[in-house]
């Protein structure tokens, strides 16, 4: 049975190969921290990380992860310490409904990592495929650059 | 164990404490409907119209039946073809649709029955193996058509108009005449789409022996999906509970019970009792849900020269799609909205509100004020023009004041609407900008709005209810029935819960829209919540107090009006001294002696009285708020590409209760408003589907291009609003449309009257400025 890595557990998983590894996350898994609000790769909240990428896993077959590192937002906090995107996102008033933030956040991550003192053109890129009906985006964007603030001071 | 206490959240109210959901929300723990899952949950798909208008000769599922892991199928033969509709109270004859049309279909998409099959793949094949016979009727998409006496007929009522509204004051028609300047124009604003992130979504369970059933669901107002589904199952209103879960967005879109909830439950019942869970696609949603009625607003107003606004007439074509709603007060509000923001004597205005074959319009945020904005507010900087008048000064002269009675018998009592208007222009520099930036295109222009705080929807009263429990361990639990959408309703009352209680927000914790369990509350619609369920949780919050120094009182031989809690501590109010902790009073509470559970009730009804529908007259809010905005643009006239370089927007808000989340409500009004202005528009082709019902074609407001946004918060303090508090959650969107329009005007002298503002418009416009300045 083919195996896929998430969140450094391993989940011996029954494939018939044309899952998509959104519907193997939520529907195999139970792991429903991912959400999709289109399906079709438009909206963004899907977001997970495959090897340290933010990709889409609502069009990422699940067949073909089997050898990655997937990350998802159920995986971010340590023990009871929270990442520092997710206490920024707290402390910013960034969550309305929070349905867009596990994918939001999964975008930011891969942003920071690569670079924790992005300008504001930069963020807007970064979350561009991230759709948020709730909040007008500028709470999320203070949120990001907070994180990247903590993320730079902590390295 | 003890609640562990934070003390920088004693006295709450006015502080930006972090939400009391927000932790599960950041790591994905908070369970959406979307997310319900149960052992051997069936997955439930609508039957749908292919057609636009036809009547249902015979539905065949005898094949699909018999397609293996298909569990249940119904169509109308199996309930008891009972309409629901959502203005019962005002307009009883509105309520036309079925919750399974049995005799006709009216746009693509019309609901006609539901498979439930083990898995999606099989309820999709069972789809596909259902023969419907239709006798094909020819259909009618564009509201002015359908108003044509030959046109056809979509319901029972005369040329598709399903209501006339006229609203009407005073003289017009002399008034006009007495009026130095006069204009008449005609806008245009289209129709567009909720698009919450969560789509609607439920689980049905029918518990087959005792007859009840619960439905999970994604709500923004469990206890009207309560009474609809009630009703079309002909069931006894206790007998169904649903449960209202976390909530992905609703913005007016989850204010009904929709078909695909009452098929949920009865599914499950034909299915044996298995739970069955239905979730709309992307599609399904644009096409079947509900949208934003598109209107067409012709106003002719009259003014004198000193700038006194004199008379307005006008009507207002609404297309409502296939099926009432909301959709006759969403037109009444359209019209009604400016008697809370002009002083106007001479009115004239009718509305009608038409069927076409197309999805049904109901509410979204704003309830037909975002159209009624644009039109009159873009209308209102016209008027000044021709007179020569700044358009600041010229709303100054007209706008309403505080301690005023309406024509239309709208109480204002608080009313910061002049002391927006000067914060917003002063932090804008209005008058250093205003017609001075033509030389680079640029351009500045202004907006103004008011909203309710509650409306009569529900078919009685409109109160909310609040109960406060404080347990043994120092925990305190509200129950409310106000559902929280997202807008953080559940944090402000909480907040509200522990500052009246005179403890710390850390120890609230708060359960919200269970049908069964919290008391009852109309919902989150009308930004009504903070004010009316607020009122609400105060009162309980206060009873719980009194019944906590009650029994400190008679333990002590005090009399318990001589104390009270404040800051975590009961209190002596004639010193403000200590005598002992809320932890120790407590203790007493729950000792052996005493035995005392602390269980406070409140329930708060706003003193209104509803629209009176013959006169127009009713003062519907127990308070109103009121908003002023400015936008400033630079326009390529080359290109057409307008760039929104800033908005400010000043709220008479009453109090924020936590002003990060008032400032988020505000952001998330003007992106909404910018979205509506320059990409939202959903439209329909030849069969009424709609043409762009995707988020890869309706483009919805990205973090690129989102201009610089400035909230003003105005405190008016309202003597009825919990500690001053008025609702705000819908007034920012309201005149973000003419403030861009009116900015667009400034910075290059053309006037975009239909939205959404695109390039090709502004080029057209400079193209006809052109032509005319040659002739």
């Amino acid at each position: 049975m083919p195996t896929l890595k998430i969140n450094n557990k391993e989940y011996e998983v029954n494939l018939k190969g044309h899952e998509t590894l959104l519907e193997v996350l939520r529907d195999h898994l139970g792991l429903t921290g991912t959400k999709t609000a289109c399906e079709e790769s438009e909206c963004g909240t899907c977001t997970v990380h495959i090897n340290g990428k933010a990709v889409l896993s609502c069009i990422k077959l699940a067949a073909d992860c089997v050898d990655d590192e997937i990350l998802t937002i159920e995986g971010l906090a340590h023990a009871d310490q929270l990442h520092p995107l997710q206490q920024a996102f707290l402390d910013k008033g960034a969550v309305q409904c929070g349905f867009c933030i596990p994918g939001m956040i999964m975008s930011a991550k891969e942003l920071l990592e690569k670079n924790p003192t992005p300008t504001r053109e930069e963020i807007d890129y970064a979350l561009d495929g991230n759709l948020c009906r709730c909040a007008g985006y500028l709470k999320i964007i203070e949120a990001v650059e907070q994180a990247g603030r903590e993320m730079k001071a902590a390295k | 164990m003890r609640t562990p206490i934070n003390k920088d959240y004693i006295d709450p109210v006015g502080k930006s404490v972090p939400r009391i959901d927000g932790l599960g929300m950041v790591t994905g723990q908070t369970k959406y409907a979307f997310d319900v899952s149960f052992p051997n949950m069936l997955i439930g798909k609508m039957i749908r119209s292919p057609h636009p208008h036809a009547k249902i000769l015979n539905i065949d599922t005898s094949a699909a039946e018999k397609l293996p892991g298909v569990r249940a199928i119904i169509t109308a033969k199996d309930t008891h073809n009972i309409k629901f509709g959502s203005n019962e109270y005002f307009f009883p004859h509105t309520i036309d649709q079925m919750a399974l049309e049995a005799e006709k279909v009216r746009y693509v998409g019309d609901e006609l029955g539901a498979v439930a099959a083990i898995d999606e793949e099989t309820a999709e094949q069972a789809l596909r193996l259902i023969k419907v016979d239709y006798e094909i009727l020819p259909a009618v998409v564009d509201m002015e058509e359908a108003i044509k006496p030959d046109a056809p007929q979509i319901h029972e009522s005369l040329n598709n108009i399903a209501v006339i509204l006229p609203v009407n004051f005073g003289n017009p028609d002399r008034a006009l005449k007495e009026a130095d300047y006069v204009r008449e124009d005609v806008f245009f604003a289209p129709a567009a789409h909720q698009a919450a992130l969560e789509p609607h979504v439920c689980v049905g369970q029918w518990e087959i022996f005792s007859n009840k059933v619960t439905l999970w669901a994604s709500s923004q107002a469990p206890f009207k999906c309560r009474e609809a589904l009630a009703k079309t199952l002909k069931m006894d209103l206790n007998d169904v509970r649903v449960i209202k879960m976390s909530v992905g967005g609703g913005f007016g879109g989850k204010l009904e019970m929709l078909p695909m909830d009452f098929a949920a439950c009865l599914l499950s019942k034909k299915a044996g009792g298995l739970p069955v869970k239905i979730c709309y696609s992307r599609e399904e949603e644009f096409l079947a849900s509900r949208r934003k009625h598109g209107m067409k607003y012709t106003i002719k107003s009259g003014v004198k020269k000193d700038g006194t606004l004199v008379a307005i007439t006008g009507e207002v074509l609404a297309d409502g799609g296939a099926y009432c709603s909301y959709g006759p007060t969403v037109l009444a509000a359209a019209i009604m909205r400016i008697f809370m923001v002009y002083k106007i004597q001479h009115f004239r205005i009718t509305g009608y509100r038409i069927y076409t074959n197309t999805p049904i319009s109901g509410a979204m945020r704003g309830f037909g004020g975002v159209q009624a904005g644009f039109a009159i507010e873009s209308h209102m900087d016209m008027l000044a023009e021709g007179i020569g008048m700044d358009p600041v000064e010229f709303r100054l002269k007209n706008i309403t004041s505080p301690n005023m009675v309406t024509v239309n018998k709208m109480y204002l009592t608080t009313n910061g609407l002049k002391d927006c208007i000067e914060q917003a222009t002063n932090a804008a520099q209005w008058t250093k900008k205003r017609g001075q930036q033509k030389n680079v295109c640029r351009g500045i222009g202004i907006g103004i709005a008011a909203d309710v705080m509650g409306s009569k929807m529900y078919k009685s009263h409109e109160s909310a209810g609040s109960i406060v429990k404080v347990e043994e361990d120092g925990s305190v639990y509200l129950f409310t029935g106000a559902a929280d959408t997202g807008q953080g309703s559940n944090t402000a009352l909480s907040q509200i819960a522990a500052h009246e209680l005179g403890v710390s927000y850390s120890r609230i914790k708060c359960k919200s829209g269970d049908t069964e369990i919290t008391p009852f509350d109309t919902g989150s619609f009308a930004s009504r919540v903070t004010f009316i369920s607020g009122n609400a949780t105060i009162l309980a919050a206060r009873d719980a107090k009194n019944q906590v120094l009650d029994v400190v009182a008679q333990d002590l031989d005090l009399n318990s009006e001589e104390l009270d809690i404040k800051a975590e501590n009961v209190i002596r109010r004639a010193d403000n001294s200590v005598v002992m902790t809320f932890d120790k009073a407590l203790e007493l509470c729950y000792a052996f002696k005493y035995g005392r559970q602390i269980i406070g009730r409140g329930s708060y009804n706003p003193k209104t009285t509803p629209i009176d529908f013959r006169t127009g007259e009713g003062n519907v809010s127990g308070s109103y708020g009121f908003e002023a905005q400015i936008a400033e643009v630079e326009v390529d006239k080359e290109t057409g590409e307008v760039k929104l370089l800033k908005l400010w927007d000043a709220h008479d808000i009453g109090k924020a209760i936590n002003p990060q989340s008032v400032e988020g409500q505000i952001e998330g009004s003007l992106a909404m408003g910018i979205g509506y202005t320059f990409l939202e528009n959903l439209h329909f082709d030849k069969k009424g589907r709609p043409a762009n019902g995707n988020f890869a074609h309706y483009r919805l407001p990205r973090t690129m291009g989102l201009p610089e946004m400035k909230s003003i918060l105005i405190e008016t303090n309202d003597p009825e609003g919990p500690f001053g508090a008025k609702g705000m959650g819908e007034a920012s969107l309201l005149p973000t449309s003419a403030a861009i329009a009116n900015a667009i005007y400034d910075a290059i002298g053309v006037r975009i009257k239909e939205l959404p503002i695109t390039p090709d418009k502004i080029i057209k416009a400079l193209k006809e400025q052109q032509q005319t300045t040659k002739i």
